[in-house]
């Protein structure tokens, strides 16, 4: 098969499943069926994107094929279609593989759902599995909105899954209302290229003003997808969906699409040097500032989450450097461990029922295989050398020497250190120390439960060293370098884990945590959105509503009041008497004859 | 006799009809008026056929005659109906379509 019909494929499977999951209600009712149906559209997009894979290696160019979409003036207004070169491939990849995985996942966790509950959470991962696809494939900026709005839904329904648990419903709604209003800036983005330059490929060159706003416009909605500071607050409020979303949708693919938009837009954004520096200093900041909320979350799920945060960070600094290769690496890389991290999280949940890290403790002998999965994902994130992590962050960090009078390389040596610390905490707290309150009857899952951690297991160890294949096939340059930067990541993320042992191994507390906690609970971000809403968005409805009942209304009103009173004065013309009528049409002849003598 | 003071009997004829459709309330009388008017029409047709000639004006004539005799028929039936209905002739009862 051609390279265009196999992304087709990959695309589209999901899409079937999805479809006939919707329409189909038996199927869906019955659960099982529907996750079989979905795990089997799965299997299919990562068969074609092996496939895609073999033929690239052997040789095979990039593949673009595109179909106009509304004729206007002779023209196509816009083409949608697929594209696959080096970036897509990988993505696609990584996409696939990491959801065959978190689906076979769910398989175990989500067991004791009634089965149109398990039913329905199958086919919203189809759902998701085919807007992500969209986005992966897009060949221009417009239907790759369209994927990232599909997967903004498929989020949406996922976070609301329990939704009969108020928490999870207003998280989804949270969700929801954050990233559309980022997603704003997209819409804004696309309209500025467009009636600039007339078309919504990435390869359009308009003038560094224009790309400018572009750029920037666009950057508003990588912020709320990828839960960049101060757009963040939804990523740990959406740990309320189910564990194996989180490490599917919030953590490997679909908040990374932010950072995948902009390794596609390079071409944009390297026209704006503008747009890139504020890039460097929000992911900067969110890199320290997410590593520190990190470090005093009572939550397995919110430490991930925050972490998550801290991470996108990392890309976004990168490619605000101008090495989309370095943010692309690291988004390749953290996919795998991250993933493997929230479902080996979601193995201890299942394990002992509670999200609280104080609720479990000790969990090495009960869980062996789950704590070997999480350690190698909790090392790899750390970046210690030899982890796929390690590779990627120092990639990432040695792309920002020098930038912005080494302000952000210092400020992300520092999160590596914040990031290997409370890492070790989480390590030391869940799996060592004494046994929690429910920790005692704790056991593995079945092989559909750990498989996926063996299997993302082999990448977050591993994935580090197909840097240098990554970078030809995106045409990037990477060599492994021995300078300052990898030593002294290496020693922040050492003494990042030795600091967790020597505080934390004896049961102690990290410096800072009052004020630390203080500020989470406190959560001043959350709190001045909250207050940006009443006072912006229901100032501007109650004013809207003002004009729309007073000013419109009325006029609506007015114009029925006037035909009324205008009907009842000329009714009165009306007397019903002959006479009258007679005198009338006389005044009418006599004015007529008046008007023709007078001429 | 010229074409003038006929055309003035027209007019007086005219005016008489009007003034008796506006001032009069008996239903009767009104026809009465209606028909006035009508023949002060036929007064002006006649006159300028007499005086300038061609006979289609006196062929309007006697169709007008004719109609103005339907016309009476129709408005005396109109009569009977609203004395069967009021007992009275006065057209200042029937006004029940205002309503």
């Amino acid at each position: 098969m051609s390279p265009v019909t196999l992304a087709l494929v990959a695309t589209l499977a999901p899409a079937v499943a999805a479809v006939l999951l919707l329409v189909v209600s038996p199927l869906r009712h019955r659960g099982a069926p529907a996750a079989w149906l979905t795990l089997a559209a799965t299997v299919t997009s990562l068969g074609a994107a092996i496939a895609l894979l073999v033929a690239r290696l052997g040789g095979a160019p990039d593949a673009r094929a595109t179909t106009s979409w509304i004729e206007q003036a002779g023209r196509p207004l816009a083409e949608v279609g697929v594209l696959i070169d080096g970036v897509s491939l990988v993505m696609l990849l990584i996409v696939c593989l990491v959801a065959l995985c978190v689906q076979l996942f769910s398989v175990a966790y989500m067991h004791d759902e009634p089965p149109k509950a398990f039913g329905r959470y199958f086919a919203l991962h189809a759902l998701f599995l085919f807007s992500m696809n969209v986005v992966v494939v897009s060949p221009n900026l417009l239907q790759l909105f369209f994927g990232w709005e599909l997967v903004g839904l498929s989020s949406y329904l996922l976070i609301g899954f329990y939704f009969a648990r108020p928490s999870a419903a207003q998280a989804a709604v949270k969700a929801f209302w954050m990233t559309k209003l980022a997603d704003m800036g997209f819409l804004f983005g696309l309209l500025v290229l467009f009636v600039s330059t007339g078309s919504f490929e990435w390869t359009s060159a308009p003038s560094a003003a224009v790309a400018t706003w572009v750029t920037g416009l666009l950057f508003v909605a990588v912020v709320g997808k990828s839960a960049q500071f101060p757009l963040h607050v939804w990523l740990p409020d959406a740990m309320e969906g189910p564990t194996p979303v989180s490490a599917l949708l919030h953590a490997a693919t679909m908040v990374a699409a932010g950072v995948f938009l902009v390794v596609r837009a390079d071409p944009l954004f390297a026209l704006a040097p503008g747009t890139r520096e504020v890039m460097l200093w929000v992911g900067s900041v969110t890199a320290v500032f997410a590593a520190g909320l990190a470090l005093v979350q009572r939550d397995l799920k919110k430490v991930l989450a925050f972490s998550t945060c801290s991470q996108l960070g990392y890309m976004v600094a990168a490619l605000g450097a101008g090495q989309a290769f370095a943010g692309f690496f690291h988004l390749g890389t953290h996919a795998f461990f991250k993933a493997l991290l929230f479902l080996a999280a979601g193995s201890v949940i299942h394990a002992v029922h509670s999200n609280a890290i104080d609720d479990m403790g000790g969990l090495r002998k009960k869980l062996p295989l789950t704590t070997g999965a999480f350690v190698i994902g909790a090392l790899s994130l750390a970046g210690v050398p030899g982890f796929a992590g390690f590779f990627s962050k120092d990639l990432v960090l040695s792309s920002l020497e020098g930038k912005a009078s080494w302000v952000p390389w210092a400020m992300l040596l520092f999160a590596a250190f914040l990031t290997a610390f409370y890492m070790g905490r989480v390590v030391i707290k869940v799996f060592w120390g004494e046994p929690g309150a429910r920790a005692e009857h704790a056991h593995e899952g079945n092989l559909a439960m750990t498989g996926p951690l063996v299997v993302l297991a082999v990448p977050s160890l591993a994935s580090g060293v197909l840097g240098g294949w990554l970078a030809t096939q995106t045409s990037a340059e990477y060599h492994l370098h021995l300078g300052l930067t990898p030593v002294l990541a290496t020693v922040m993320s050492l003494a990042g884990l030795g600091a967790a042992v020597v505080v934390f191994g004896r049961g102690g507390k990290a410096p800072l945590t009052a004020v630390l906690e203080r500020l989470d609970t406190f959560s001043l971000v959350d709190r001045a959105w909250a207050g940006g809403y009443r006072l912006g968005l229901l100032g501007v409805s109650a004013l809207a509503g003002w004009v729309d009942r007073y000013l419109i209304d009325g006029l609506m009103n007015f114009a029925g009041w006037a035909a009324l009173e205008g009907g009842t004065s000329a009714r009165r013309l009306q007397t019903g008497l002959v006479r009258d009528y007679a005198l009338m049409v006389v005044v009418g002849v006599l004015a007529l004859v008046l008007i023709g003598v007078l001429r | 006799m010229t074409l003038t003071s006929c055309i003035l009997l027209a007019s007086a004829v005219m005016a008489i009809g009007v003034y008796g459709v506006v001032t009069r309330r008996q239903a009767v009388a009104m026809l009465l008026s209606v028909e006035l008017m009508a023949n002060s029409a036929n007064i002006v047709f006649a006159s300028f056929a007499h005086f300038r000639g061609g006979p289609s004006a006196q062929v309007f004539v006697l169709f007008a005659l004719a109609l103005t005799v339907a016309e009476v028929a129709i408005g005396l039936a109109l009569v009977m109906l609203l004395y069967r209905r009021h007992g009275d002739t006065s057209l200042a009862l029937a006004s029940e379509a205002r309503r």
